[in-house]
């Protein structure tokens, strides 16, 4: 007895999709850890469509079923993006794990999220009615929900241009340089215009749950970086206050010291 | 799916069990490969590390459903090339096997190395292996014998 769909198009993935109730699988390296009983899955991961890097006039659009060593291999691909999923894990994760699985799980701690995040990315979710396309904001509610329906599957994340060519701050706390799940990590991209910070975002893995403070963001947008710099205490817990800290293995203190710490960081290398 | 083919060491063949079944187990215990080792069925020790389409992949976090069309390749399939007898010759040379446990994944990690870059440095050769865990060796030696495998080697890869 053979229990499972491996559709050929994303078309007859969805039709699958909206009719038995199926687990949409394209690495495995998440849902094989569990691997509960019984368990049918929808294989994505032969699915051409969503197996290309591509762009457009306006993103860069990774198919959902994009490992991360084919995503390391890409020019289209943005540095931030390439130096957080270089970090995952080892090779042989990074041989199989995916773009699609990495947010599509809901985990708080996924790395390619932290970067699309703060190059305000956005996920395409195709259903046999059709397609929306919606902001990572809104994709990830809270650790291990997301707002993805019963009848819809992730075709793509898609990363703006404009945020993709910034100059970026990347760094990742994990407890040893091999397979290390992030315990604490900042992404960060930032415009400066003749020393005018004219863009800048943030976000963190550490706090329980991916999120932007825009409005914090939105304070440090027209000042200059020697202003920031010089009352950097006082940035820095703009966010920190902000911030709320859920219980996890690495105790809410060290993370929240540890965030802070990067933020201040990140600010000081503008 | 009504059956999932695929090639095991050049062999076609035909799994009918469930597609949920992981690929770890039914390797051992439908295929009898037993060089795949199953360590920490959570992708963290690279023990079942197997070739698919000659890509590195730990069979623990794979379902059978998804190696339907693709080729698989163990160190019982493996060991019959000119690339495994460099290899096992110069881990031999160097006392890189202590337990052995790991040693599958090992070869495997080190072909996939080799596979893309026939000259690593022994950087290369560390993060080709850091999904590897061996307890009993403390990695240098390993780390020495894929070297040594690439130099002796030369033009195999």
């Amino acid at each position: 007895m053979v229990n499972g769909y491996k559709p050929a198009t994303l078309r007859e993935a969805v039709d699958i999709r909206s009719r038995e109730s199926v687990i949409p699988y394209a690495g495995g390296t998440d849902l094989m850890v569990q691997n509960k009983a019984n368990a049918v899955y929808l294989f994505l991961n032969d699915i051409d469509e969503i197996r290309q890097i591509a762009d457009d006039s306006e993103y860069i659009r990774i198919g959902a079923a994009v490992t991360f060593t084919e995503a390391l291999a890409s020019d289209l691909v943005p540095q931030l993006m390439k130096e957080a999923v270089s970090k995952i894990a080892a090779p042989a994760i990074r041989n199989a794990g995916t773009f699609g699985g990495n947010i599509g799980n809901g985990s708080d701690k996924a790395d390619s999220v932290l970067a699309g995040f703060a190059m305000d990315g956005r996920v395409r979710l195709v259903s046999a009615g059709g397609e929306r396309v919606i902001p990572f904001d809104d994709f990830c509610v809270r650790r291990g929900v997301t707002n993805i329906k019963d009848d819809e599957l992730i075709a793509e994340i898609l990363l703006p241009k404009d945020k993709c060519a910034m100059p970026y701050y990347y760094h990742k706390v994990g407890g040893r340089n091999a397979l290390a799940i992030s315990r604490v990590a900042l992404a960060g991209v930032y415009d400066v215009q003749d020393g005018v910070i004219s863009y800048i975002s943030l976000t963190v893995i550490g706090e329980g749950k991916f999120t932007r403070y825009r409005d914090v963001e939105a304070e440090l947008i027209g000042k200059t970086v020697e202003e920031v710099q010089a009352h950097i205490d006082d940035y820095v817990r703009l966010f920190i206050d902000r911030m709320t800290f859920t219980r996890g293995r690495v105790s809410a203190e060290y993370r929240k010291t540890v965030i802070g710490n990067l933020i201040r960081d990140y600010l000081m290398t503008l | 799916m009504n059956e999932i083919r695929f090639t095991l060491n050049r062999k076609e063949t035909t799994y009918a069990g469930s597609a949920a079944d992981r690929l770890l187990e039914v390797l051992r215990d439908s295929y009898d490969m037993k060089s795949v080792k199953c360590g920490c069925k959570e992708g963290e020790c690279g023990a079942c590390a197997v070739l698919i389409d000659g890509v590195l992949i730990n069979s623990c976090c794979v379902a059978m459903g998804a190696v339907d069309g693709h080729e698989i390749m163990t160190v019982e399939g493996f060991r019959e090339t000119e690339q495994f007898a460099a290899l096992s010759k110069a881990f031999a040379e160097l006392s890189a096997v202590q337990c052995g446990f790991c040693i599958p994944g090992m070869i495997l990690a080190a072909q996939s190395v080799l596979s893309k870059n026939a000259h690593p440095t022994e950087d290369e050769v560390r993060e080709g292996l850091s999904g590897n865990i061996c307890r009993c060796t403390g990695y240098n030696a390993i780390v020495n014998a894929v070297l040594n495998a690439a130099k002796e080697g030369d033009g195999l890869w």
